[in-house]
């Protein structure tokens, strides 16, 4: 794939610049976000990155004058590092992570004896992963999982392990061939930049059994000494800053895993120190506890500690902070069912068959939403800084429970949709919730939220409204009530529904005829055929 | 009555430093100082105009010694001190006037007189024509700093009899100059007069030059005095000093105890320095100054009162100007809850002879009394390609590491530019590198820092690459 390169917008007034130098040739191979070109505007330089890793496709030339949103060049996606040309400017030097035939071969007639049926050599070189950039806002990731131990030998591109962000979970695939050495441990949140893991490169594929050559390990070992990870009198010695830093926080710094050389703490470390640290003396203190317990209660009381994955903690902090900063208060209704449940009753068999999907109460729901938001915009939209942000669409999020937990995927443009359109998307974007597979972007930019706590058997709920949007729709179980029809008491299946919205840009009277709304067309779904 | 979070006595480096901080942190600060320019000993009188007078001087001597091999010839090279002690001036003018700049940048307040304590929260400022004034302060830093010892039996008369302070002012060259004591002011204020025509004669009472360094540093530096001709006298000590109107007479007993005397036009007197707190009246703030007239402080520096704080030579300790600015800054970051750290054992000490003289963290001797194993390199300037360049050949740089671990211990370097490179000594030791470490970093070819990597490769594995 191709990945076109723009001008990005630099600044109100600027209309257009001139590329004052390419610092990388047509047919480079570039990484994400390496500085590929240098542009001119009238008021400033600036650098521009590149977007994606592949092999660079220049379109404007140097001191063409262009203009922005303009496309200066591509970056071919696809393109494998190994048929760049020559980027040896490249600080990592992958180029000589990649096996060279030739070279593989002069090798094996060179046949060291020291080489002792191993097919690999040690470049010597070391080559350092890091945290890729994954998104925009994405400032941290947690290892899920390490697909290869320590010590593993690993080819270039194989899937080495899996990282999850608050937002996704993605894949994490090897940038050179040769020994695995895991730096950071399964469990550990890193930031963005943070080094993941070391490759020693290697050339000529995988070793046989046998371990390296004897001859190398001698060879190198002088200097693993200092390099390696291992522990020297200098691991967790803090740097000046470092040791000030901790001091101040409180914590012993041989508590502290240094990332620095040979494990020395660095100020990055410091700084990140306090979220571990929160253990330790929780940790301590229930012991205290225990110990001070003066009769012990019978029966097992095990309690067990685990660390909050990145999107619990997200959650948790976009919950507070939506709590906090908004004006949030809730309406109820309650929608008598028993129509919807007819028509499904009714056309069951034949939607199945004609779109493949199930007739279910989201399509209902999606669509009565989407007409009554059309009516009152101000629960369709949201505040930005001190203006009110109205959409004349409708991106739809729906809750939904995924193992890691609470996702909200977003249907587009759910207002155009038909009701089979609906149910598909509801079905598609909830198996890939299950899956772990949402793509940011599919779970950002929704406009109003729908949760159905009725799927658990909740009868009523106050949902927290889903930042930055300004209103959610709670759905709950559906219950056979008593209710009065015409004067008569009648069994009917009646379902509450709710509506948190934020006070401060919707109205009782907008918020409150809105849930009314949703009521009436669900009640009598012809008014969604009809739009009245 | 103004009143202040924090008022600093003395504007020397220490004070003017922790002003600053201390502004810079938030508080309303005050600076007292007795003199009309700020600045303290180091740039009034210490470490800027001796750095002024030995780079003239050193130009001087180079265009005498060295300039003929280099292609030049020069013809009536003469000494125009008058110009030179001008030069020098104006250099203090500069920087002193940096600093009223900088208290103005930072919004400090500068009062000038002497600083008495009323109370522990109330200064008395008085001027030089008596007037006072009084300051409310809540927290004060003493900064006040430290004075050339005098000897009993050679009070400075100030015109044959002089201090430091004095030798920066002369106005002709003396003839020949006696320096009593041969640490680091007694030789950059001799170099000055031996490089621009005086004889200059050192007594040192003990048996090594710069005595607290390294002793290697000791030796070398010995031959490098020797071999700029001044006469160094070891192992000597000076019993009597008279002035004799026009001349000056210095009476010394060598090992034996056998006497001599000498005669000279100037005896500068450099045997060390004393904290000063004359006027400072610390018994009314409750503190008491130690037997060797140190204000007595914690680990943090605060005195026996609460509230009050003392940097810099006025406390134990070297006495460095970066050192006191070390501490200048840990204590107003102390004041507002931080807990910065000051590694002692890493604060430099450096003579600005030349060669110069730098060294950083354990001397051998150190270590050889603590009874630890180490290790030592040594790499010669004469093999420095740098270093032929320039005629600079003289000195070597040596590197002390533990024996077992490869942690650099220490280094000590005598050499050209050896004061500016010992900052990466430093650098190296915070962060606790080995000598391989240091062996395994790009140096830039050709530079001096050449000497401080092949000194470590020798201390690593004894392979130097050019030895």
């Amino acid at each position: 794939m191709s990945l076109q390169i723009k001008v990005p917008e630099v600044g109100e007034s600027i209309t257009e610049v001139t590329i004052a130098s390419w610092l990388k040739k047509d047919g480079d191979y570039v990484e994400q976000d390496e500085i590929i070109a240098e542009l001119e505007s009238d008021k400033a330089t600036f650098e521009l990155p590149a977007e994606a890793a592949g092999v660079l496709k220049i379109i404007a030339n140097e001191e063409d004058t262009v203009e922005v949103g303009a496309v200066i060049c591509e970056i071919d996606t696809e393109a494998k590092e190994g048929s760049k040309s020559s980027a040896s400017s490249d600080k990592k030097e992958q180029v000589k992570a990649e096996p060279k035939k030739e070279e593989k071969k002069a090798e094996k007639e060179e046949s060291k004896p020291s080489s002792s049926g191993s097919g690999s050599k040690k470049t010597g070189e070391v080559h350092e992963m890091v945290v890729p950039t994954v998104g925009e806002s994405i400032t941290e990731v947690t290892i899920s999982s390490w697909l290869k131990s320590d010590g593993d030998y690993v080819e270039l591109d194989e899937i080495i392990a899996e990282v999850e962000s608050d937002k996704a979970t993605f894949e994490l695939p090897a940038e050179a061939n040769g020994i695995l050495k895991i730096i950071a441990q399964e469990g550990d949140t890193l930031e963005i930049g943070a080094t993941i893991c070391k490759i020693e490169v290697t050339e000529g594929g995988a070793p046989s059994a046998k371990k390296e050559g004897s001859a190398d390990q001698s060879e190198s070992k002088s200097s693993e000494v200092t390099t390696s990870g291992e522990e020297t009198y200098a691991t967790g010695h803090a740097s000046p800053a470092a040791a000030k830093i901790l001091k101040e926080k409180g914590i012993d710094p041989s508590n502290i895993k240094g990332t620095g050389r040979d494990g020395r703490i660095t100020k990055e470390d410091a700084e990140n120190a306090e979220k571990q640290q929160a253990k330790a003396p929780e940790a301590a203190k229930q012991e205290e506890k225990k110990q001070e317990t003066p009769s012990a209660p019978k029966g097992e009381r095990n309690q067990h500690r685990e660390k909050m994955s990145s999107l619990r903690k997200t959650v948790a902090r976009r919950l507070v902070s939506v709590k906090n900063e908004t004006a949030m208060l809730t309406t109820f209704n309650e929608v008598d069912m028993q129509p919807i449940m007819e028509i499904r009753k009714k056309y069951k068999e034949q939607f199945k068959e004609k779109y493949e999907v199930g007739l279910g109460f989201m399509s209902f729901f999606t669509k009565a939403c989407t007409l009554a938001l059309k009516e009152f915009p101000a629960v369709n939209a949201q505040i930005d800084g001190n203006e009110m942000v109205f959409s004349d669409y409708v991106d739809m999020s729906i809750a939904v429970s995924s193992p890691k937990g609470l996702v909200v995927p977003v249907i587009r443009n759910a207002e155009k949709l038909s009701f089979n359109e609906v149910e598909a998307e509801v079905i598609r974007l909830a198996k890939k919730a299950r899956d772990g597979k949402l793509s940011i972007d599919e779970m950002t930019g929704g406009t109003f939220t729908i949760t159905n706590g009725g799927i658990f058997g909740s009868m009523l709920s106050t949902p927290i409204i889903n930042a930055p949007q300004s209103a959610i729709l709670g759905m709950h179980n559906i219950v056979e009530r008593p209710v009065a029809v015409n004067g008569e008491v009648k069994i009917r299946p009646i379902m509450y529904v709710a509506l948190s919205y934020d006070h401060r840009i919707i109205d009782g009277k907008e918020s409150v005829s809105f849930l009314v709304r949703v009521k009436e067309l669900l009640e009598d779904p012809t008014r969604l055929l009809l739009g009245i | 009555m103004s009143k202040y979070d924090v008022t600093v006595i003395g504007s020397g480096p220490g004070g003017y430093v922790a002003a600053i901080r201390c502004a810079q942190l938030g508080m309303k600060t005050a600076i007292i100082e007795k003199y009309d320019t700020l600045g303290g000993t180091c740039l009034n009188v210490g470490c800027i105009p001796s750095k002024a007078l030995l780079d003239s001087s050193e130009h001087f001597h180079n265009a005498e010694t060295t300039f003929k091999e280099h292609g030049i010839n020069l013809s009536n090279l003469k000494v125009d001190i008058k110009q030179m002690i001008g030069r020098k001036a104006e250099v203090v003018k500069q920087n002193v006037e940096g600093i009223a700049f900088l208290m103005k940048k930072n919004k400090i307040d500068v009062h000038t007189g002497v600083g008495s304590f009323i109370d522990k929260n109330t200064i008395k400022v008085t001027d030089s024509k008596g007037k006072a004034t009084e300051i409310s302060t809540d927290k004060v830093i003493i900064a006040t700093g430290s004075k050339p010892v005098e000897l009993p039996f050679a009070k400075f008369d100030k015109k044959r009899i002089i201090s430091s302070t004095e030798a920066l002012e002369l106005k002709e060259v003396p003839k020949h100059m006696i320096v009593i004591g041969g640490g680091v002011i007694g030789l950059e204020l001799g170099s000055v007069y031996k490089r621009i025509g005086s004889d200059v004669t050192v007594i040192e009472f003990l048996d090594s030059l710069i005595a607290t360094m390294d002793g290697t540093m000791g030796k070398e530096m010995k031959k490098s005095m020797k071999k700029l001709g001044m006469d160094v006298k070891l192992k000597h000590k000076v019993t009597k000093v008279e002035n004799k109107g026009k001349e000056v007479e210095v009476t010394f007993e060598n090992e034996k105890g056998e006497s001599q005397t000498i005669k000279g036009d100037y005896c500068l007197v450099s045997v060390g320095r004393k904290p000063y707190t004359a006027g400072l009246d610390l018994e009314k703030a409750g503190i008491k100054a130690d037997e060797r007239g140190r204000i007595p402080v914690d680990n943090h520096l605060k005195t026996e009162s609460d509230n009050i704080y003392a940097i810099g030579d006025v406390v134990r300790g070297a006495m460095l100007a970066h050192k006191a600015e070390e501490e200048g800054v840990f204590v107003a970051e102390t004041m507002v809850g931080q807990k910065p750290h000051i590694n002692y054992k890493l604060i430099p000490n450096v003579v600005y002879t030349w060669p110069e003289v730098a060294g950083a963290g354990f001397t051998e001797e150190e270590l050889k009394e603590e009874g630890r194993a180490y290790k030592t390199g040594s790499f010669p300037y004469k093999a420095l390609g740098r270093a032929r360049a320039s005629m600079d050949t003289d000195g070597l740089v040596k590197v002390i590491a533990d024996k077992a671990t490869d942690e650099i211990l220490g280094i000590h370097i005598i050499g050209a530019r050896a004061a500016d490179m010992i900052a990466s000594a430093v650098t190296a030791m915070e962060f606790r590198a080995s000598a391989e470490d240091v062996s395994r970093m790009s140096h830039a070819h050709p530079t001096y820092m050449e000497a401080v990597k092949e000194a470590c490769l020798t201390a690593t594995e004894n392979r130097p690459i050019h030895m």
